[in-house]
């Protein structure tokens, strides 16, 4: 195929109609101290210790902000050990044996409405940092910076878009919990004073509009509109929605605050209501648990620490007749493939996928142009590709290889089947090296 | 059962592979096959199967040849190896203690010397033995297929069935295997293979059978009051405003290619569209290419009507009557040889249209299509370069390409008439 195609079959018919298995009580949970942004930490809790549902155990430093660590079950510290977070490295991350009696901790009360009511931003800001909320669409970035910029911010957008294939739980999530997600984006656009609030789902998503719009009527005095967006990958990539969503075309490198747009993943917003509603941390989330190697896939709500092994055996585990398998934390597009399945859910975990591992066979580049006509960013991986070949730093920067956003849409739809996005990224790193 | 680690993206597109967008290319000549058997008898199989035959086993030549020069090279053993070491120290050391002049270089260098030849003679020795004992079978073994060779992938049976479609129905069979050995070889292996090659082996084969056997290549004739061997673009070639060409063949005939002289596989406009339909609806050739290139002629040769006053014969015989449906559809748009953004493939078709369309009014040939290829296909580094190289029309490039556009409409009508 000689096209430009951003076309990437879903693969997500099963599993949008499987229901949403609930894991929310683990033998044990293991809570990563670094974080994706964070190396540096502190731990408060020793071994023995009791801890009660949102208590703080520690704070990661992420230099420009600190983030406190909540415990997500009751009962008590087992000291420390190593397990795999979602980039593939060893971790340290504090066990907890679960006593099974759910103790909120003190601070954890409902708000009331009317409390709510007379929130300012600062308010809010204020309560999403307590809390650690951070981006739960995988990029991890805390949201209370995001929520306390000084732009003038005119629109919301919450991205529903999930456009990577296999991945079903951001819808799992809308349709069980739609009114969290009305709720949340209503506190955030009283929070920065927006006038609208756009929910971007995908139009082939016929059920999750259904179930949107029948909720949206009960938030009628809100300006909330259902975008529908087309089936296109990388629809769900920020700026790619948002031009989609509202027509503000927001260009790579230039922040959407600029513009006017606030962009919220939808898990994220649900979690806003949560935190500020309830006054919880992400405790449990929704995750897709999938793959051809995986026996039973499903859609399950589990708490954040628990292990991930204790999933794929959730799920009946591996397909015995499988020699090699991947384990991929993320979509398979953009995914972390993980060195060993001793992995943990932590609060940015999407999806554990089990693919068994397929070889390709790699034939010289015949120069179809698929992957520069696909890139939605507007790059040559091609020429880029020839330029790290050649070790060329000034044609990778006359390429713009820094803008790529690796959404590994080049080497997906090689016709020679050669790793494309592989070799973009060393462009990348090569002009990083440079300066 | 193992987990393994790759990096992302962790899915590949099924349906895109090399091998079905060759394979779709060899099925949309297939009609074209058909029709030349058709035409011109057992004669048109012969120069295909010349053609395939010719190319296909050069490639295989070339490929077992550089492959055992490649296990020559190799060290058969750690005797040779060493060997081989020793030598590369000495050379390395004279060429140091002749460039350096340095006292210090030289006594390394002689130093060297005086136990060198203690050295190799054991290990020389040694070395006789060993393949005096066992001479080593790996090494000797004769691969009969070779991984490089790309039949399997249908890469080389499109060239072969293109380069024997573009030529006439009498030329003698040594030469067409001539033809496509060289092309073949000079066109594609030399640079590296398949993806490496700057020229279309095709078009490249199809030139040098007519600059080196010109007068050997003559076409039949079918119809009584033909032209004698002549085709519609040769006429016109003596007189660009001949408007007779259509009495000898009229539009139909030119569409249809049913009793038309010419070349095996360009004469049928009609099969070579639904060949074109075909690897359009596959998607293994991007659309851009062949529509801007039979546009630019379409569009040069309507503003020549306009300006000097001729019906509509004009632009048509233009289209139908020589190899631009052929060359436009399964030629230029050869991947391997065009640009790789669509603003580069616009311009390179452009040039493709502009070359064609000036070869065949002001060249001494009367056909400019295999030509045009060449010479455009020289273009396509400078057209990919990183500096301008872009997947988007800027509206400055886009103001300078409606520039050029312009200046090649006035420049060939300017030339027009004066020639005219």
């Amino acid at each position: 195929m000689i096209t430009g195609s951003k076309r990437v079959s879903d693969y997500k018919q099963l599993m949008k109609e499987l229901p949403t298995l609930r894991h929310v009580d683990p033998e044990k949970v293991y809570i990563n101290l670094p974080g994706e942004r964070c190396p540096k930490y502190t731990v408060k809790v020793e071994k023995g210790d009791k801890v009660k549902l949102g208590e703080i155990i520690g704070e990661r430093d992420g230099g420009f902000f600190k983030q406190p660590i909540y415990s997500t079950v009751s009962g008590v510290v087992e000291g420390t050990t190593e397990k795999t977070d979602p980039t593939g490295e060893k971790i340290e991350c504090v066990v907890i044996k679960n006593d099974h009696q759910d103790t909120y901790h003190e601070s954890i009360t409902d708000r009331p409405d009317s409390v709510i009511a007379d929130f300012k931003k600062k308010d809010f800001v204020e309560i999403l940092r307590e809390k650690g909320l951070v981006g739960l669409g995988g990029a991890a970035f805390p949201s209370y910076i995001k929520l306390d910029t000084d732009k003038d911010i005119h629109t919301v957008v919450i991205n529903a878009v999930e456009c990577e294939p296999y991945l079903s739980s951001d819808y799992r999530l809308i349709k069980d919990q739609p009114e969290d997600i009305f709720k949340g984006l209503s506190y955030v656009m009283q929070a920065v004073e927006a006038e609208r609030g756009v929910i971007a789902v995908k139009k082939t998503k016929r059920e999750l509009i259904e179930v949107l719009e029948r909720e949206l009527a009960r938030f009628a005095d809100l300006d909330i509109r259902i975008a529908e967006l087309d089936d296109y990958y990388p629809q769900g990539w920020e700026n790619a929605t948002f031009e989609k969503a509202t027509g503000i075309k927001v260009d790579v490198g230039t922040l959407p605050m600029e513009k006017g747009i606030l962009g919220f993943n939808v898990s994220t917003c649900a979690a806003v209501y949560e935190a500020v509603k309830h006054n919880l941390p992400v405790i449990k989330r929704h995750l897709t648990v999938n793959g051809d190697a995986v026996k039973f896939p499903q859609n399950i709500r589990a708490r954040v620490g628990t292990s991930v092994k204790e999933l794929i055996e959730l799920c009946d585990g591996y397909r015995e007749d499988v020699d090699e398998v991947q384990v991929i934390i993320g979509g398979p597009m953009m995914g972390k493939s993980i060195p060993d399945d001793d992995a943990i859910v932590t609060q940015t975990t999407t999806s554990v996928l089990v693919f068994e591992s397929a070889e390709y066979v790699e034939e010289p580049c015949v120069r179809c142009a698929s992957c520069v006509y696909s890139c939605p960013v507007d790059i040559q991986p091609v020429s880029i590709m020839n330029a790290v070949k050649r070790n060329d730093e000034k044609s990778a920067q006359d390429l713009r290889a820094d803008r790529c956003i690796e959404c590994g849409l080049c080497a997906y739809v090689c016709t020679s089947k050669i790793h494309v996005t592989d070799y973009v990224r060393k462009g990348k790193a090569l002009l990083q090296n440079k300066l | 059962m193992e987990i393994v680690t790759k990096s992302s993206p962790h899915l590949r597109r099924p349906q895109a592979r090399v091998t079905r967008m060759m394979r779709d290319v060899s099925i949309a000549l297939l009609p074209l096959v058909v029709f030349a058997i058709v035409q011109h008898g057992l004669t048109a199989l012969w120069i295909l199967l010349a053609a395939v035959f010719s190319m296909a086993v050069t490639e295989y030549i070339y490929y077992q040849v550089t492959d055992w020069l490649e296990r020559l090279k190799e060290a058969k053993s750690e005797t040779e190896k060493s060997i081989r070491d020793l030598k590369a120290e000495k050379k390395e050391l004279r060429a140091e203690a002749r460039q350096k002049k340095t006292e210090e270089a030289k006594e390394a260098y002689a130093s060297f010397l005086s136990d060198y030849k203690e050295k190799l003679a054991p290990l020389k020795k040694e070395l006789k033995e060993e393949n005096k004992k066992a001479p080593t079978d790996e090494n000797k073994s004769f691969r009969l297929w070779n991984r490089r060779f790309t039949l399997t992938n249908f890469s080389v049976v499109t060239s072969g069935v293109i380069y024997g479609l573009t030529l006439p129905d009498r030329i003698p069979l040594v030469v067409v295997m001539i033809g496509g050995a060289i092309g073949i070889l000079l066109a594609k292996l030399i640079f590296g293979g398949m993806g490496q090659n700057i020229f279309n082996p095709a078009a490249f084969a199809r030139v040098f059978v007519v600059l080196s056997f010109g007068t050997l290549l003559s076409y039949e004739t079918f119809v009584a009051d033909g032209a004698a061997g002549a085709t519609a673009m040769s006429i016109l070639n003596e007189n660009i405003f001949d408007s007779t060409v259509t009495e000898h063949y009229g539009i139909w005939t030119l569409f249809s290619g049913i009793g038309l002289p010419g070349s095996l596989g360009e004469t049928s406009a009609l099969l070579i569209l639904v060949g074109g339909l075909y690897l359009a609806l596959r998607r293994s050739f991007d659309l851009v290419v062949p529509l801007t290139y039979i546009g630019t002629v379409f569009l040069l040769s309507l503003s020549v009507m306009f300006a000097q006053g001729l019906d509509f014969w004009f632009p048509l015989v233009h289209l139908f009557g020589g190899g631009l449906l052929f060359g436009a559809i399964f030629m230029a748009t050869d991947p391997i040889t065009s640009p790789v953004t669509r603003p580069g493939r616009i311009y390179f078709a452009f040039g493709l249209g502009l070359v064609t369309f000036l070869i065949r009014i002001f060249g001494n040939l009367p056909e400019g299509v295999v030509f045009a290829i060449l010479i455009m296909n020289m273009f396509v580094p400078a057209l990919d370069y990183p500096k301008w190289a872009r997947n988007r029309f800027s509206v400055r490039a886009a103001v300078i390409f409606s520039m050029v556009v312009v200046a090649a409409i006035i420049i060939t009508n300017v030339g027009v008439h004066y020639v005219g």
